[in-house]
């Protein structure tokens, strides 16, 4: 009875980020491959290697961020990197095709939005597992992408080029641009109602519904957000390559996605994630394939290594789960 | 202590000083039991004395605090299920386990399907599937699909495949809560069957003219402790309640005469299917009015249906006059009704998030904001914990690590802390200590004193009495009866929701 009347110690708000003692294990990984490969290797911690990595794990980043709060709300999107893919098509065909580029992209962003709206209307109304509904549209959408470049590299020469290749104040633009969407999703899901309603559906959607929650809002919204967002990262792929081609975007990215997203601790069936855990497992599997490049370990290498990342982090968050 | 006394034919299984507690609430304490071959034990206790605790014990689910259990005279200290099982030792639980998909004949060899040269032998399994049926004279086609059985069917199909893995000690968790008459006789008989065998058999129910119809012995519980083992032709009805009830007054409610204001909630012909026929009350401002029925009976398909998740097969739902759309839970949010479900697990509370985000939730779905004010949150949590007293250790715990009662609390305040003019509350003190089921029931004093009207669907006959100020009792879905509380006996209402005739 006394101690509901506690001054409550207040380790919210700009005090450290809730995750960082939560997410000690995936930061003690990190450190000890970045300590590895530096000790093997001279051009790890040097600035254009650094800022490589950070471009090339942007797209991831963005994609995350969608996916993290899709998850903690108990949904899963297997088609966010084909909607990137298709979504980079599309940019590329359209600024060829002569439209100005703030208009290429936007239109890039509503297509993703869009598509994400109907993974949502089929999971919410009718009833379609998320896991089937988004594998169903992740392979049509892979046959789009090729189908809206014709199976060819479609070059955009020097367009967007601000996009992929600028600074902003000496940080590269790409990076910018992730860096804001991780903030605005780590913020939605800590002060908005709808990140808590996020999380309040994905730890019991009944209790949710009942409440008076908007569940079905909600969970459109988020698909939508979801689209949004990848369709962003499939503008961002286009804007660093200069080209869209076969083979970007797609399953692998998706699968570094959803890997960077259960190694960040979210919990596959809902109800629990955050958004710091998401950014160290974006970077820890940046560095990861950075590391076999420098090492100069065959390539082959890449999918083994994701892999069992995936699944030593899979295995580590259930052991932590379970003790609790 | 491993003695066993040589003069005593050896017991089927025995258990002596067992205790067990939960969170510090002692939900066993220095309990024996013991089961000769061949006997049927009934086990008699109001919700909360401890009967489900003692036979996880028994069936290896919990292990216990302290204490020993004895199978056919051997010690064992670290049962699990299945070891349990191994041993002679099954229970069929209330809620059925059948695999709804398959034959009762795949059901009843589940993972021991007869083979020849690596292949499924059916014709063997369907032949000895019958054979086995027909022995235990259950009338109950071996091609069936599970899920097409009746109730009463799955439960004899289930009795039957404990039977077949050799099962010497057979428990039994409320086998006819949710049966009429017929299903529950076969039940009956079966028991009956099993008993000239020699196996034993621990048989739970609330129905003590059951009990005494049916069982050798009945043992009985209260708040944890043992109270009475009795052969039951030595017992009556009478001395039974007793020894549930206990001599602590029955709770007895604080006679303050309530005056009922205006009719609130209104239900006209509610029907659900044949689950509920027809069930027509009006609850004014100030009152409460009560559902009682059977576990599983009518009154459980009151969340449901008022609340929003389901659509009624038929009747009205009206709050102060107004017919509240059906099958909508915004709807039923909007009109007023506050519906608090008795399985807070399910319906109720998120586990994962905190205590005072749970009881922000019901405000954040009425009020809709954008943002998450959590000092505002904290800060009006506070007052709402202190007014329902909800204690916890730390500052604001994940739900999931409160005790059953401070949960049951958290769910109440979340619902109830506001101004309430309509009220569904179901099973209100589900699976809670006493203490706090007293603070509840206080609390729902309060609750109707402020004017709110107060519909409480409930299993618990101890409960209605204490709270209700009128009775509904609903059999098989049907009310039979429509009482003011303060001129209806315990007994009564027991014998009107049982089926047998008032005594």
């Amino acid at each position: 009875m006394t101690t509901a009347a506690h001054p409550r110690r207040r380790t919210i708000g700009a005090a450290l980020p809730p995750g960082l003692v939560r997410h000690g294990g995936v930061l003690g990984v990190l450190l000890l491959i970045a300590v590895f490969t530096t000790s093997r290797s001279d051009v790890f911690l040097t600035a254009p290697n650094l800022l490589n990595v950070s471009r090339q794990i942007a797209v991831v980043a963005v994609l995350a961020a969608g996916l993290t709060l899709l998850m903690t709300a108990g949904g899963i999107d297997f088609s966010l990197g084909a909607i990137a893919a298709v979504t980079h098509g599309v940019t590329a065909q359209l600024i060829v095709a002569g439209v100005a580029d703030w208009a290429a992209v936007a239109l890039a962003l509503t297509l993703g939005a869009a598509i994400g709206l109907v993974n949502g209307t089929v999971v919410t109304v009718f009833r379609v597992t998320p896991f089937v509904a988004t594998l169903a549209s992740s392979t049509i959408l892979t046959g789009v992408a090729l189908l809206v470049i014709g199976g060819q590299s479609i070059s955009i020469g020097e367009h967007l080029g601000g996009l992929g290749f600028g600074e902003l104040l000496g940080v590269p633009v790409l990076i910018v641009i992730a860096a804001a969407v991780c903030l605005a999703v780590g913020l939605a899901m800590r002060w908005s109602a709808f990140g808590r309603n996020a999380f309040a559906i994905g730890g019991n959607e009944n209790a949710a519904r009942l409440s008076g929650i908007p569940v079905v809002r909600t969970k459109l919204l988020l698909y939508t957000l979801g689209g949004l967002l990848a369709g962003l990262g499939g503008v961002m792929l286009v804007a660093r390559l200069g080209a869209a081609s076969p083979g970007t975007g797609g399953l692998h990215l998706e699968l570094t996605v959803v890997a960077a997203v259960v190694i960040g601790g979210t919990a596959l069936h809902g109800g629990s994630g955050t958004l710091v855990g998401t950014i160290l497992g974006v970077l820890l599997l940046g560095v990861v394939a950075n590391s076999l490049n420098l090492l100069q370990i065959n390539p082959y290498f890449q999918d083994v290594a994701l892999g069992t990342v995936l699944m030593v982090a899979a295995v580590a968050n259930h052991l932590r789960s379970r003790r609790h | 202590m491993n003695a066993v006394p040589q003069a005593r034919p050896a017991a089927a299984l025995e258990l002596t000083g067992v205790s067990k507690s939960f969170g510090g609430a002692a939900a066993l304490r220095e309990v024996g039991f013991s089961l000769l071959p061949g006997e049927i034990h009934a086990l008699a206790g109001i919700n909360g004395a401890g009967k489900s605790t003692l036979v996880k014990i028994m069936s290896g689910a919990l292990s216990p605090d302290g204490g020993h259990l004895l199978i056919a005279g051997h010690a064992h200290s670290a049962l699990t299920p299945r070891r349990a099982r191994a041993l002679g030792v099954s229970i069929v639980h209330q809620h059925r386990t059948l695999v709804p998909q398959l034959t009762v004949a795949e059901n009843l060899f589940l993972g021991r399907l007869p083979t020849r040269a690596g292949r499924v032998d059916w014709r063997a399994a369907r032949a000895q599937a019958a054979r086995a049926l027909a022995d235990l004279g259950v009338e109950v086609p071996a091609t069936a699909i599970a899920a097409d059985l009746g109730p009463a069917e799955q439960t004899l199909v289930e009795i039957a495949r404990e039977i077949q893995v050799g099962g010497r000690v057979l428990i039994l968790d409320e086998p006819t809560a949710t049966l009429g008459g017929a299903d529950a006789a076969r039940v009956h008989r079966i028991v009956r069957t099993l008993s000239a065998r020699g196996i034993a058999v621990v048989y739970i129910s609330h129905h003590l003219d059951e009990v005494l119809d049916l069982a050798d012995r009945v043992t009985v519980l209260r708040d944890g402790r043992h109270v009475l083992t009795a052969s039951t032709a030595e017992t009556d009805l009478p001395s039974l309640v007793r020894a549930m009830t206990g001599d602590r007054l029955a709770e007895t409610r604080p006679r303050t005469a309530r005056t009922p204001g205006r009719a609130v909630l209104e239900l006209r012909d509610l029907s659900a299917g044949p689950r509920l026929a027809g069930l027509s009350l009006t609850v004014r401002a100030g009152e409460v009015v009560a559902v009682l029925g059977c576990a599983g009976d009518g009154q459980t398909q009151l969340f449901p249906l008022l609340s929003g998740l389901r659509r009624p097969s038929g009747g009205d739902v009206l709050v102060g006059g107004g017919r509240v759309p059906p099958g909508s839970v915004t709807a039923a949010l909007a009109a007023g009704l506050r519906c608090v479900t008795g399985e807070r697990l399910t319906y109720g509370l998120v586990p994962g998030l905190t205590v005072d985000e749970n009881l922000d939730l019901t405000g954040r779905g009425l009020r809709r904001p954008w943002s998450v004010r959590w000092r505002r949150m904290h800060r009006e949590a506070a007052g709402a914990r202190t007014r329902f007293g909800v204690t916890t250790i730390r500052p604001d715990p994940p739900v999931a690590t409160l005790s059953g009662g401070n949960q049951q609390k958290v769910l109440l305040a979340r619902w109830l802390d506001r101004d309430v003019t309509a009220c569904l509350l179901e099973e209100p003190t589900n699976g809670v200590d006493v203490a706090a089921k007293a603070d509840i029931h206080r609390l729902i004093d309060g609750l109707a004193a402020r004017g709110a009207a107060v519909l409480l669907a409930s299993a618990d006959v101890d409960e209605v009495l204490r709270l209700a100020d009128r009775v509904l009792v609903v059999r098989s879905g049907r009310t039979v009866a429509d009482l003011p509380a303060d001129r209806v006996s315990r007994d009564d209402l027991v014998s009107l929701s049982v089926g047998g005739t008032a005594s």
